[in-house]
């Protein structure tokens, strides 16, 4: 890339993504609670109601359903909403208009129209907002045909990734980690775009595979680091999308290490790491698996408002060095 | 569930222990607070006691080895407990199990004996049963160190690389068809072993360089390389499965063949060093590469197959069907531009090899394996595009088998040799000048 680099938040760099893709094409606007004057519940979108005016950052009520669904509209009669959920928690009130319009319309209408809108769910935990403010529900999503549903770990990915999202023709949701906003990283001028539905090797190694996804990739990375001292060589596959999901790179990656870690915020059970672990039991990998498949997820529980609860309830750095230890030494 | 029963610390800056002595016999009754095992510290002996009530089964705790704190070293079943991790016994286990007909515990009725016996019901992970079947081991017949007995991928590698294991005994099979210097270190398994059929060519000091030969050839092929100019650095030549003195086996992908030569090159203690593969043997040196199990640190590819779908189907159908002479040589002159490179010797030892109907019968089914319907069925430049080390091409401009354009659009980074008036063997055709290419890159 020649784009010169800098550093910026991955809130920054969504910002600037949103302000790039406003810029290129008019038809693209924002739509969310509190995301105009108030600049948006974690300041994602600034100031930019005083760049691009009220008719393209807009106000929407209290109502996630109707704003998903005027979103929705917008985007089969040829606009290109960007819609901000305050919580992704708040999915849930929008549904409808998720999993049975903008999912469906395209295949319902024999592809006479597409929905090119782009969902944004601020999302996880570790905010000490409690247990309507801080799931998970990105497994949700993954679940239904007809979406795309991606995790950006670095403000890297998530500039390029939401302009990806923009340009693509069916409805994309990006859930967003709280806690990963303020984190800085390099992020290139101007307009590039980082594919959907393609994973990428953080950090390459022999003994272990962790397959993590958003900010687990930088809790793997840093366990990572403690284990190199210690001899064990962690291969770490940022997933980036669930949905289409990447599973050539990690079945190429465990069949290089031969064991499999999955980390993943959302609950454990029924989730992405689920469906990771299926991929592997399912695929030529199988036969060059030498320990059992681990995944470390959200505890089987609401997310607690006490902090010290919060933090025991989803996958920590000492979780994974722990993990990682058993199944290379052969203790699982 | 059964309950574990580990190693305990006993004493605070205790990292590991030894059992000095088990008070309980596998598959006898345990209460819950019997003394169970001793153990024994620099510091003192410790009774520990049964953490649960039943029988005591999978002891792997051996007395008098040391053992690290927290490892399980047996565990006990509840009465009726069906035993599902069934550990495979040893020997003198099994023996006194027949010995004490009416001792055995209920728990055995629920294994179906036959499959026991097939060692199917022994507990392994996929991968060490994967490498214990292409290596014709029985899971039985190993010991496993992981958890509950588990064998893993060390242990069947321990046993692949024993000293026993590694017999001096050549394969019965193994043609004797040196030409040139005895090769006093060869060694080989018989068919089916995970070690590759070997030879140092050469003895020296420096990166080993390790040659994998093309399809249809052996270890004997890379000779008259090595005689082009000195060689200071050992040079190692490994039969790839189904060629030469290997185990006389088709085998299912190029992993497989990959798996085989990493086996080899663990056993053999190899270390870091420079891979060269020609033709196949090239596409088998691209896959090791890119697996990262040996420590390959530059590799050279001569003709290699794997980067087009384009292969002379013709010539690898009349070669492997040759039988004489006068059907052989029209075909292996489409091997090199000039036929007078073809020398008596290379003509005879080729020869030797066409005479073997068992072998070019395996060859053939390689052949169909790899290269269907005269395709290349295979590509490496996946493997190539991940690989960060140095990687050089090497292509006859006139090769007849596989064209030398397939060698285009390959990475930038990749450096590529294309010889004029050069066939497919250009280690043949441009020996000192390939010889000199690969020295300095074992050099670098």
């Amino acid at each position: 890339m020649d784009q010169p680099v800098r550093e910026l938040s991955y809130a920054q760099a969504i910002q600037e993504a949103m302000a790039i893709a406003m810029e290129q094409d008019e038809r693209v606007f924002l739509m969310g609670e509190d995301i105009g004057v108030y600049g948006g519940a974690f300041q994602v979108t600034g100031d930019l109601v005083e760049r691009f005016g009220a008719d393209r950052v807009i106000d929407t009520p209290i109502s996630e359903l109707g704003g998903a669904g005027v979103a929705v509209g917008a985007a089969v009669t040829g606009l290109r909403p960007i819609f901000e959920f305050q919580f992704s928690d708040f999915a849930t009130l929008a549904m409808e208009q998720i999993v049975n319009q903008a999912a469906k319309m395209r295949y319902m209408l024999g592809g006479a129209v597409s929905v090119p809108v782009v969902m944004r769910f601020p999302a996880g935990s570790g905010t000490g907002a409690a247990a309507q403010h801080s799931q998970s529900l990105e497994a949700w999503l993954g679940h239904v045909p007809g979406l795309k549903v991606i995790q950006p770990a670095t403000p890297h990915d998530a500039k390029g990734m939401l302009l990806a999202a923009v340009a693509d023709p069916d409805p994309v949701m990006i859930f967003e980690h709280k806690l990963l906003y303020k984190m800085k990283g390099p992020v290139p001028e101007g307009y590039y775009t980082v594919p959907i539905g393609k994973a990428e090797i953080r950090r390459q190694g022999r003994d272990l595979t962790i397959v993590a996804t958003s900010i687990m990739v930088h809790k793997a990375l840093d366990a990572a680091e403690t284990l190199e001292a210690e001899g064990i060589d962690v291969e770490v596959v940022d997933l980036r999308t669930i949905r289409p999901m990447d599973t050539q790179t990690v079945i190429d990656s465990v069949k290089k290490t031969s064991r499999l870690l999955c980390v993943y915020e959302g609950v454990k059970t029924l989730g992405v790491g689920a469906e990771v672990s299926a991929a592997i039991a399912e695929s030529d990998a199988f036969d060059f698996l030498d320990a059992p498949i681990v995944r470390l997820g959200g505890a089987e529980t609401p997310i607690p408002y006490n902090p010290e609860l919060e933090k025991a309830t989803v996958p920590q750095v000492p979780d994974i060095i722990k993990a990682a230890r058993d199944l290379v030494s052969g203790r699982r | 569930m059964p309950t574990e029963v580990i190693l305990p610390k006993v004493d605070m800056d205790m990292a590991t222990g030894k059992i000095s002595r088990w008070y309980v016999e596998e598959g006898a009754p345990v209460k819950k607070g019997d003394v169970l095992f001793e153990i024994e510290t620099d510091k003192a002996a410790m009774e520990i006691d049964a953490p649960a009530s039943g029988i005591l089964r999978d002891v792997t705790g051996k007395e008098g080895i040391d053992i690290a704190v927290g490892e399980p070293v047996a565990w006990i079943y509840a009465e009726g407990e069906a035993q599902a991790a069934a550990v495979a016994p040893a020997p003198e286990e099994a023996k006194r199990k027949e010995a004490e007909p009416v001792q055995a515990e209920p728990v055995v009725q629920f294994q179906p004996a036959a499959t026991a016996a097939k060692g199917e019901g022994a507990r392994a992970t996929p991968l060490a049963r994967r490498l214990a079947a292409e290596a014709g081991l029985s899971l039985d017949a190993i010991v496993g160190s992981g958890p509950k007995g588990r064998v893993t991928r060390n242990d069947v590698e321990a046993i692949l690389s024993a000293p026993a294991g590694r017999m001096e005994a050549k394969a019965p099979n193994a043609p004797r068809r040196s030409v040139g210097e005895p090769s006093a270190s060869s060694q080989a398994l018989p068919a089916g072993g995970a070690i590759l059929y070997h030879a140092w060519l050469r003895q020296g000091s420096g990166r080993p360089i390790v040659l994998l030969h093309g399809f249809g050839a052996d270890l004997n092929s890379w000779r008259p390389l090595l005689q082009a100019e000195p060689v200071d650095a050992p040079v190692l030549a490994l039969d790839l499965p189904g060629h030469g003195g290997s185990g006389r086996t088709v085998p299912a992908d190029l992993d497989a063949i990959a798996a085989r030569v990493e086996a080899t090159l663990a056993a053999l203690d190899v270390g870091a060093l420079l891979l060269v593969g020609h033709s196949f043997g090239g596409a088998v040196a691209a896959t090791v590469a890119s697996r990262s199990m040996a420590d390959v640190r530059a590799l050279a590819l001569i003709a290699p197959a794997g980067l087009g779908p384009e292969i002379n189907g013709a010539f690898l159908d009349g070669f492997v069907r040759a039988r004489s002479e006068a059907s052989l040589v029209p075909w292996l002159k489409l091997l090199v531009a000039d036929e007078h490179l073809l020398s008596k010797p290379f003509v005879n030892a080729t020869l030797a090899q066409s005479a073997d109907s068992e072998l070019r019968g395996v060859q053939a089914a390689i052949a169909e394996r790899f290269f269907a319907d005269g395709t290349q069925t295979f590509d490496i430049r996946k493997q190539l595009a991940g690989l960060r080390i140095p990687v050089r091409v090497i292509f006859g401009a006139g090769d007849r088998i596989i064209p030398s354009s397939q060698a285009f659009g390959l990475p930038g980074e990749i450096a590529l040799h294309v010889f004029a008036a050069t066939g497919h063997m250009p280690q043949l055709e441009q020996r000192e000048a390939v010889l000199r290419i690969l020295l300095e890159m074992a050099r670098a």
